[in-house]
């Protein structure tokens, strides 16, 4: 056999990974199964519910390592490749092991002009990391995320697929990692129209408590 | 000229100015699935006469591509019972620069819900899913609450109303692709596979979600359907930019003073956009060029927006295209290099990859743009990019090799001497300057 072919230049990914998830955690709940069950009944085919499922899974393990995938398909009767495929076309679903909560800043578009590069070095340079990386102490991941379509409240961020942060300031940043250390997770904010500031005096939702106006961005430093 | 006629006296309908519209009762009390009843329940309508209504109407869609509404509904082959056939809402909403679909499902979720019954009925259909993507899992979370409501209700579910119309809604969450706002790359992400788009023909219509007729539209572009039955397709027609009517949801980011998502007209003056609606300039700077419907639209100087409208026919003699009304608008102190490199990262990081010129295409695009940024690029790179760009327009399954190569074949074109001037001296003389000399 050719030499390179036994020692390749290139680390080759492990097929067949040692499981991170023990086994005796490995499965879902039955409530869990109903909930899945409910969703394949809305579709056509049980694959229409891979996402949703996926979704749960990933709550549930925090991430999706490929035995919590074999889960998912056996869960929907699909072939493992399918799942996987899935699992690895998209960018919300974690294919490695994360920080407890990752912070995705949207540094695209309007936020790029808006101030949206000088939110992300300043995370990276108050946590100590690269945008991708993890802290040491696994607490906070932090992504540069494409535009998530929040653009007239830049600069913004989400934490781990879920709150939006709007209004990004440095100040502001600081508060929400003290929260976050705390395991104090932002409210949801809901942004009021400007016409409504107008005709509706802001918020016209009488059942959200946190409400914040579109602003004018900062002047951004950096654009890259 | 402004086709928006009396727009400072103009009277929100997409998002009308009132209190917990986004609650079922309030809704109800304001005319809230009253079209939807009156479809169901009288003789005047039945599903041709809500599809010419719609017509009429002359809406396009919001979604970025601007087709008419009610055409591509008649589309679909005539009903065949055993055949099921779908209805896709799409509310991926990924464009950069675009906003507006997440404040309508936040603000005005049962306007969408009965905007897709109501299409459902015009074309004979019996599910409708509705595609957010996964980022809106806040307004995911509101919209499954709504909808569990509206299902209670009998709006949605089986014989609606006590009608022999039956409709079901299912809402999908998406995790984080802007592919997956191409209609076709949509039906395969909703049917669980990888979501790569598809060649057409066959279209959606034609052969759509697991095969079965399937029609496409915006969210934007269905909460207008019960405007347009309760009011009248003559109405709509009326309003804004004749070629190209309608409400519409401007969403305004970037350089302005008061940014955010406005409910006017079509055919608004570009100019009354950014210095009476949006507050002028942020700091007093100049404008210095603006991109009007999303991050694939072409961008505009300032010089070029005398008298532009926001509509098609203007926009287009302009020189860009309407999108998704998401206006992105730059002061004199913008870099266009580090703009258009990221715009060029965007497209790079979003190609599904099925296509050799756009997986490849778009690399390229990113790696030389950001070479000139750096200051290490040569003037030739400029024709190179242009070269680049002609080897993907057109020639690919979806149109995101084009909306990828259009910012930068436009953003060089209108600011080329930015880009000249973050190029290294050229070190061969020029054609000019040997004949000269
Ligand atoms: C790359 C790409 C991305 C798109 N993203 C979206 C999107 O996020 N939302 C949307 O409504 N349409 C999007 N579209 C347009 C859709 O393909 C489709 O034309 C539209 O949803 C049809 O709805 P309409 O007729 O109501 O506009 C996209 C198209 C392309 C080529
Ligand atoms: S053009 Fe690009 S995004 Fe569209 S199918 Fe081809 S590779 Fe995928
Ligand atoms: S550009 Fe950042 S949210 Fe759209």
């Amino acid at each position: 056999m050719a030499d390179f072919i036994k020692h390749p230049v290139v680390g080759l990914p492990d097929r067949k990974p040692d499981p991170v998830i023990p086994a005796d955690q490995l499965h879902f709940s039955d409530e869990e199964k109903k909930q899945i069950q409910t969703w394949i009944s809305r579709y056509p085919t049980a694959d229409g519910a891979v996402m949703r499922a996926l979704w749960l899974a990933q709550e549930k393990f925090g991430f999706l390592p490929p035995e919590v995938v074999q889960l998912v398909a056996d869960e929907l009767n699909i072939p493992y490749a399918n799942a996987y495929g899935v699992a690895t076309f998209y960018t919300q679903y974690f294919k490695e092991k994360k920080g407890k909560y990752v912070l995705d800043v949207c540094t695209c578009f309007s936020c790029q002009l808006c101030g949206g590069f000088d939110m992300l070095h300043y995370l990276e340079e108050k946590l100590n990391v690269h945008k991708g990386e993890t802290t040491e102490d696994g607490i906070f991941t932090v992504q540069e995320a494409e535009c998530l379509g929040a653009c007239g409240s830049a600069p913004m961020l989400q934490i781990t697929n879920g709150t939006y942060v709007h209004n990004l300031t440095e100040e502001k940043i600081d508060a929400l990692i003290d929260a976050l250390r705390e395991d104090r997770m932002p409210a949801f904010t809901s942004v009021t129209l400007p016409q409504d500031e107008d005709e509706l005096g802001g918020n016209r939702r009488s059942d959200v408590e946190h409400t914040e106006a579109y602003q004018a961005g900062p002047v951004s430093e950096t654009t890259r | 000229m402004s086709k928006a006629g009396d727009w400072r006296n103009y009277k929100r309908v997409l998002l009308p100015p009132v209190k917990d519209l986004h609650k079922l009762d309030v809704y109800e009390a304001h005319e809230g699935y009253s079209a939807l009843r009156e479809i169901l329940t009288t003789d005047k309508w039945d599903p041709t006469s809500v599809t010419d209504e719609v017509k009429k109407s002359g809406l396009k869609g919001r979604g970025g591509a601007g087709f008419p509404t009610g055409l591509k509904w008649s589309f679909m082959p005539p009903i065949d019972p055993d055949v099921p056939r779908f209805l896709c809402c799409n509310g991926d909403e990924s464009e950069p620069g675009t906003f507006k679909d997440r404040q309508l499902l936040e603000y005005n979720p049962h306007s969408v819900f009965e905007g897709m019954l109501i299409a459902s009925y015009a074309m004979g259909i019996k599910t409708g899913f509705l595609y957010i993507r996964g980022e809106f899992a806040d307004w995911i979370t509101h919209m499954e609450a709504e909808l569990e409501k509206a299902y209670d209700k009998g709006y949605v579910g089986k014989n609606i109303m006590g009608s022999d119309f039956s409709c079901d809604i299912v809402i999908h969450k998406g995790a984080g692709a802007y592919i997956c706002g191409e209609e076709s790359s949509l039906m395969n992400s909703l049917e669980g596979k990888r979501a790569y788009p598809r060649i057409k023909p066959p279209f959606p219509a034609q052969k759509g979600v697991w095969g079965y007729p399937t029609t496409i539209n915006n969210v934007e572009t269905l909460a207008c359907a019960p405007l347009i039955i309760r009011n009248g397709g003559e109405w709509y027609a009326g309003i804004g930019a004749q070629s190209h009517p309608g409400p519409v949801l401007y969403g305004i980011s970037g350089h302005v003073n008061r940014p955010g998502v406005y409910e006017y007209p079509t055919g608004m003056l570009i100019s009354d956009l950014i210095y009476e609606v949006a507050g002028g300039m942020r700091g007093g700077k100049k404008l210095k060029a603006l991109v009007p419907g999303g991050s694939s639209t072409p961008v505009l100087r300032a010089d070029m927006i005398d008298g532009v409208t926001m509509d098609a026919d203007s926009l287009r003699e302009a020189g860009s295209m309407m999108g998704t009304s998401g206006m992105l608008i730059m002061d004199e102190d913008t870099d266009m290099v580090s703009f258009l490199r990221r715009i060029t990262h965007f497209y790079h990081h979003e190609s599904c990859g099925q296509c050799t010129p756009c997986r490849e295409g778009t690399g390229w695009l990113e790696n030389i743009v950001t070479r000139i940024d750096e200051g290490e690029g040569n003037l030739r790179d400029l024709d190179l990019l242009m070269d680049l760009c002609s080897q993907m327009e057109g020639r690919t399954v979806c149109a995101l090799a084009d909306a990828a190569a259009w910012p930068v074949r436009y953003t060089i074109d209108r600011f080329r001497d930015e880009f000249e001037a973050k190029c290294k001296p050229s070190l061969v003389p020029s054609g000019a300057d040997l004949v000269m000399a």
